[in-house]
């Protein structure tokens, strides 16, 4: 069955209020073109997943699109200093900064993909994160009676990752570096793939490479060429350091809509 | 220890590679080393500590390429695919984290924003976490792998009252710190407290005591060993464009 569809299409199965898991790494293969879109549809109150995000975290912050981010690490890194849009609008209230460390991400999620509701951690056993954030706790292990700390499930409602090669059903292939984005995939109710190049499925038949996102888990598949830039996509092309500055030199709402309809013609054909 | 005649003598080298140095060589030949995302300072260490004194160091990253050949080292990031080039398996960033977990990862470079002579590590927040004056960018991996990592290595590049305190504003971690460096001085931690370990050359006991908010206190005094030239040599061969001194401000 082919879930091929208009990126339109695709983010409209997004919901206000939905927790959306992102794939890629800091400034490595973010799914841009979905993140521009979402902002463009204007959803609100989305709790975001992450293990380390930079621009695409940023950029939804900006957007006023984010009522939580879950995340370890959210910055750009040294060369481009500080997410300014996600750090302002934690410190104004408008958006709640869950800090996880990344591996409490990782566990968080993979409590959903065994379908578990939490997840002991054993490295988080020191310092206030525990005592200030609701998804962390202690409990007795039951065998030993030692403590031991847990971190609630992430459910992504949704996971939106970008990736080199997908067929039309869904099943995709992450050339380089996968990050958590196959773990996201498992972990979510619901997974928008966008892809620079789509592929007949006898890519996967014929080859011994199969794909690392199974088609059964994706609901939407859309053609996005560049659909990481201006951040990397390995093998395809990197960082667009012009655009990830123009980006960070925008003042308000308004010159963001400018910048993201700049990208519209390029995103939604 | 005259202070302003060795500040003179040793104008020439620079924080940068004194403290790229000094990492370089708490790595040992049979260790796993882990670095994460804007982590120069850390990978070029690593690269060159393989270079060196240690190429059978293990070197883990976030994107998965065990031991790679770096040909080109990026500007921007300490996390994309150039640390797979050349690599000879995949164990991705939940791989570490996993081998950390169950004791089996001996150094992690990890940094923070402020230390007290405690041990305590905060990445998170200025002022309080649910109101920050200040919201940092986060611990990444620094909340569970500075308790379970054999040797956590913290470096900061900036040496002053307000990174080095009495009390922390919050405790993101604490736990198996083994050193920081800064561009200042070495720290260890002993017995539960952050003492001097060497001073750099091109510093002084006054300086550092002046730019920290704890008392220093130490067992023997001693100077950190400057780059060699072989040091200087195989860092000019792995970060020719310089990106080591990106924390110090180069463009």
């Amino acid at each position: 069955m082919s879930k091929l569809m208009n990126i339109s299409s695709a983010i409209a199965l997004i919901k206000d209020g939905d927790a959306v898991g992102i794939g890629g790494n800091v400034l490595h293969r973010a799914p841009m073109a979905l993140v521009r879109e979402i902002i463009r549809q204007r959803k609100r109150d989305l709790k975001i997943i992450k293990t380390a995000g930079a621009m695409d975290v940023d950029m939804l912050c900006f957007g006023e699109c984010v009522y939580s981010v879950d995340a370890g690490f959210i910055s750009y890194e040294s060369e481009f200093s500080l997410a300014e849009h996600y750090r302002k609008a934690v410190q104004g209230g408008r958006v709640k900064g869950n800090e996880h460390a990344c591996y409490t991400v990782m566990s968080a999620l993979r409590a959903s993909v065994y379908g578990v509701p939490f997840m002991p951690v054993h490295g988080l056993m020191a310092g206030d994160l525990i005592e200030v954030n609701d998804y962390f706790t202690r409990i007795k292990d039951p065998f030993s009676g030692e403590p031991v700390t847990v971190v609630k499930a992430l459910r992504p409602d949704v996971s939106i990752i970008h990736v080199q090669e997908a067929d039309e059903q869904g099943n995709a292939v992450i050339s380089g570096p996968k990050y958590d984005d196959v773990l996201l995939s498992k972990a979510a109710k619901k997974v928008i793939l966008s892809a620079e190049n789509i592929v007949d499925e006898s890519r996967f038949r014929l080859s011994r490479e199969k794909a690392d996102i199974p088609h059964f888990m994706v609901s939407a598949v859309v053609h996005a060429k560049g659909g990481a830039a201006p951040c990397s996509c390995t093998d395809v092309y990197d960082i667009d350091r012009e655009d990830i500055i123009n980006f960070k030199a925008l003042k308000d709402k308004e010159e963001l809509t400018k910048y993201l309809t700049k990208y519209e013609s390029i995103d939604r054909t | 220890m005259n202070d302003s005649s060795s500040k003179e003598f040793y104008t020439g080298y620079r924080p940068c590679d004194i403290m790229i140095c000094a990492m370089s060589r708490l790595i040992d030949n049979d260790n796993t080393v882990f670095h994460g995302v804007s982590s120069h300072m850390p990978m070029i260490a690593t690269l060159l500590a393989k270079a060196t004194h240690a190429p059978y160091a293990v070197h883990l990253n976030i994107p998965g390429g065990v031991d790679p050949r770096v040909t080109a080292l990026q500007k921007y990031t300490s996390a994309g695919s150039e640390l797979t080039h050349g690599s000879v398996c995949d164990f991705p960033l939940s791989d570490v984290f996993d081998l950390s977990m169950r004791g089996g990862l001996d150094v992690a470079f990890l940094s923070g924003i402020q230390f007290d002579n405690k041990g305590n590590v905060n990445a998170s927040v200025i002022g309080d976490y649910h109101k920050p004056k200040v919201r940092m960018p986060g611990g990444a991996g620094s909340a569970v792998l500075i308790p379970t990592v054999k040797r956590a290595v913290i470096w900061r590049t900036k040496h002053d009252k307000r990174t080095f305190v009495p009390k922390v504003d919050f405790v993101t971690t604490r736990g198996n710190i083994d050193k920081i460096v800064t561009p200042l001085c070495v720290f260890k931690m002993y017995k539960d407290e952050l003492i001097l370990d060497s001073i750099h050359p091109t510093s002084s006991i006054e300086e550092v005591a002046k730019n920290t908010g704890f008392d220093i206190r130490y067992i023997d005094l001693k100077y950190t060993p400057l780059p060699t030239e072989e040091e200087m040599r195989f860092l000019s061969v792995i970060d020719p464009q310089d990106y080591r001194n990106i924390e110090f401000g180069q463009k």
